[in-house]
């Protein structure tokens, strides 16, 4: 469409914004939590007058500031790289929703940084008091941070009829607040609360787990107890939460969950339903494991019994991160903007005009310079399958189309054209905009990759004019 | 009367018949070495884990599988018809290859630990031994569901016995059940997945398992070296075995993701008459062998590289199961080091053949 396309193969360029957006979650939602463990913490050795706490306290502050300020920051930069590639009309879409939302997220991010080198190169330096406050200025910098971001990632999945009625019009930035206290706003945002304590308490054991128990057995024992009783509001809050964010899920995506879950048991249900099982099992088992080697065996609890719970966490982040995505199908924005790119009042234009027609970047074969290295059919898969598709690799269409031939791949796609109300792919496939043309091309592009021709016949390339 | 005056006079009546009292003493005196090296002990007992797990639903399987010629028609119904028959066969089949992994993780563990020097050479003879028939239990359990894949990489592994000379043709008729596999072979693998290999398994085990008792885990000769006073070790009851839980729990959490997301699938029903599909290959752990003999068999073509590649291999099988007989010092000495390079030479032998394997796979 406006943008170039951006073809990962193998990996898809959707597991590319994955890798990096797991990683960075795991990170920045431990920056929001670990923001209020660190001054709870230290107002609690301070009470208590525990001197060891304050010592082990210090060394964990500078753990912290490492990853969050280093890692965490560089991979929120890698997000932004890549969707900007990925999805660069959905990007385009939210910055300009959002410009005072992403001023004063930038702004927090800001005091984040700062007040987190502060209050590391300050201990010991400045009074205790005054250390704790500058705590304090970090974990509501980094509260904000997490309001904020919620916002505007709830809208993804629901941007509200209030924002929708003004879409395209424009004016979309006057409806702002509708958009960013979206009807998932709330659930999303204690959901996202009650984890990043959880990965609060589990970075923290990783540095816990590296007290020497024989040297400091009560220290040991106390900050890894304390650390386990991180995990609690989750353990507590978690189901309730997760069925309040269900019920205020649009009905069509709920579809997804409960279609899902109808057919568990002939094992055909829904990915999402997949990794939602996968968010339940790993939760429930961080929990067990946490209770079994650290909460019972806090002076034994090691390195590698910590970076098992850590592990656990990332795999329930990671499905945690698929699953919300996947909710979102077949849009990137809630009714908005399908999967592909493709805005949902366009779809009719593109059909009467042509994909290619508004490709802005695929070459013109009458042009003076050199012509198109592919055929329209490979430009529309491009733009419109690949986001979401690769050839061979992850959800691949050479193996998802084998046994079809020609005739059936084009009643495959015409079925995707008309996406009708009552085709299962219609719940979480956008239709395959274009026109007759745009169908053919894409049919003989796919039925050559699926059913290639003899050795020596004569390879048709039609080039990607528009 | 209250429920903890039940509790306990229950408790009483069965440890005054069975003696469960003595056995929690036992186990409360029990301990375990605690080292750099401890994560290695858990790989024992999620191996045991995954076996329990395989009997669980080995059971299910068997209420409605059919051997002979009904076999690919009972697995499609197990896996589309029934209710959570998908998830039975996918953990059945996961936790067989974890299970291997498992052991073969807990195999060199043992190795690099030198837990099979004196006295426990028995416990290293019947973990071998163990390996033996677990290998036999993927290789009968592989051929089951008779669908294409499983099919002809059966028929391609039963003919690596025909290199044997003069015995080695007989051999691979009377485990085929006739010159071809067929529905007689499924018969004969199903006999033998089913009744033979558990007949010797579960005593082997049993075996196994009172050896570790008796001789407790062994610290490697790092920690050995140590003065009595600088070795540290945990109770088996209840710390040990809280953690041995927990690896149970994320043993299960593992077996759960893989089950769940990515269901064992089923091929095609074989056609006899059709030509092998591209990517025939062996299970993974039974393709570093299968490389190994092909890779032979380029340098060395035809009978005689056949007969070599098994000779090889049972020479080199023959050494591994004989060390605790030939590296017998305590002191980490010559040998003891020759051992360690010997060990690693079979990792790296296994790793790379593997890998070549698999990317040779047409």
């Amino acid at each position: 469409m406006n943008y170039p396309f951006w073809d990962i193969p193998y990996l898809g360029s959707g597991w590319v914004i994955g890798i990096i957006a797991i990683f960075h979650v795991m990170i920045s939602q431990f920056a929001v939590g670990g923001g209020l463990y660190l001054p709870l913490a230290e107002r609690k050795a301070m009470r208590e007058g525990r001197t060891d706490w304050h010592d082990q306290l210090v060394s964990y502050s500078k753990f912290f500031l490492i990853l969050t300020g280093v890692f965490g920051t560089v991979s929120g930069v890698g997000i932004w790289f890549a969707i900007g590639l990925t999805q660069p009309e959905a990007t385009s879409t939210l910055i300009h929703n959002f410009v005072f939302g992403w001023a004063i997220e930038w702004v927090f991010f800001m005091v984040e940084l700062i007040t987190a080198a502060v209050y590391y190169y300050t201990w010991n330096r400045i009074d205790a008091k005054l250390h704790l406050t500058v705590g304090w200025v970090y974990a509501g910098a980094s509260v904000a941070t997490l309001v904020i971001i919620n916002g505007i990632l709830t809208f993804m999945l629901t941007p509200g009829d209030t924002w929708l009625g003004v879409a395209g019009t424009g004016q979309e930035a006057s409806k702002f607040w509708n958009a960013f206290f979206n009807p998932t706003y709330w659930p999303s945002l204690l959901l996202r609360a009650c984890v990043c304590c959880s990965l609060a308490g589990i970075w923290a054991l990783i540095s816990a787990s590296r007290i020497n128990g024989d040297k400091q057995p009560a220290l040991k024992a106390s900050m890894v107890k304390w650390s386990v009783k991180w995990l609690v509001p989750s353990v507590v809050a978690m189901p309730f939460l997760m069925i309040w964010y269900y019920m205020m899920v649009p009905t069509s995506q709920q579809a997804l969950l409960t279609l899902g879950i109808d057919t568990i048991n002939a094992g055909t249900f829904s990915a999402v339903t997949r990794m939602a099982l996968i968010i339940i099992i790993t939760s429930a088992t961080i929990v067990g494991v946490a209770y079994y080697l650290a909460y019972r065996n806090p002076v034994d609890f090691n390195l590698s019994h910590a970076i098992a719970i850590l592990l656990l966490a990332l795999m329930a982040t990671g499905a945690g991160e698929y699953s919300r995505e996947m909710l979102r199908k077949p849009y990137v924005i809630g009714n908005w903007m399908y999967s592909n790119g493709v805005r949902v009042p366009s779809a009719n234009r593109i059909d009467r005009e042509g994909y290619l027609t508004h490709s802005n970047w695929t070459w013109s074969a009458d042009r003076n310079g050199p012509g198109s290295s592919y055929s329209r059919g490979e430009a529309i898969f491009r733009g419109e399958c690949g986001s979401c598709h690769t050839l061979d690799g992850y959800r691949p269409l050479r193996q998802l189309l084998s046994g079809r031939d020609r005739s059936s791949i084009g009643n495959f796609i015409t079925m995707l054209h008309e996406h009708k109300a009552d085709s299962p792919y219609s719940r979480f496939m956008p239709p395959m905009v274009g026109t007759q043309q745009d169908i053919n091309d894409l049919t003989d592009y796919l039925n050559y990759k699926v059913n290639p021709p003899a050795p020596g016949a004569q390879k048709t390339t039609l080039t990607a004019q528009k | 009367m209250t429920v903890k005056t039940i509790t306990s006079s229950a408790y009483e009546w069965v440890d005054e018949r069975l003696g469960l009292s003595e056995l929690a003493a036992f186990a409360r005196h029990k301990t375990v070495p605690v080292h750099s090296q401890s994560f290695w002990y858990y790989w024992g007992g999620i191996t045991l884990f995954l076996f329990m797990v395989q009997c669980f639903t080995g059971v299910l399987l068997l209420v409605y599988y059919r051997p002979g010629a009904d076999a690919y028609e009972s697995v499609r119904q197990i896996t589309v018809v029934m209710n959570f028959g998908w998830l039975i066969r996918s953990v059945h089949a996961w936790s067989a290859n974890l299970m291997m992994f498992s052991i073969l993780v807990h195999m060199f563990s043992v190795f690099f630990m030198k837990a099979y020097r004196k006295p426990r050479e028995f416990g290293w003879l019947s973990g071998m031994a163990l390996l033996g028939v677990a290998s036999v239990f993927g290789f009968s359990g592989y051929l089951l569901p008779m669908d294409e894949l499983s099919y002809f990489a059966t028929k391609v592994g039963l003919e690596i016995p025909t290199a044997i000379p003069y015995v080695g043709a007989a051999i691979a008729n009377m485990l085929r059940g006739g010159p071809e596999v067929s529905e007689f072979t499924v018969q004969r693998f199903f006999a033998l997945h089913v009744v033979v290999l558990p007949a010797l398994f579960l005593p082997l085990l049993g075996f196994h398992l009172w050896l570790v008792q008796r001789h407790g885990n062994a610290a490697p000769p790092s920690e050995e070296a140590k003065p009595a006073t600088e070795r540290k070790s945990i109770p088996f009851m209840p710390n040990f075995l809280r953690k041995d839980l927990a690896m149970w729990l994320i043993t299960l959490n593992t077996l759960a993701l893989l089950a769940s997301v990515f269901p064992w699938a089923l091929g095609k029903q074989f056609d006899p008459l059709a030509p092998a599909p591209a990517g025939i290959h062996p299970e993974w752990y039974f393709m570093s062998p299968f490389e190994m003999l092909k890779l032979l068999g380029a340098v060395l073509p035809g009978e005689i590289g056949e007969i070599t590649g098994i000779l090889l291999f049972s020479v080199g099988i023959l050494l591994w199961v004989l060390i605790p007989f030939y590296d017998t010092n305590k002191d980490s000495g010559q040998r003891g080091r020759a051992a360690h390079y010997f060990g690693l030479l079979a990792i790296f032998a296994l790793l790379a053949t593997t890998v070549i394997g698999y990317w040779t796979i047409r």
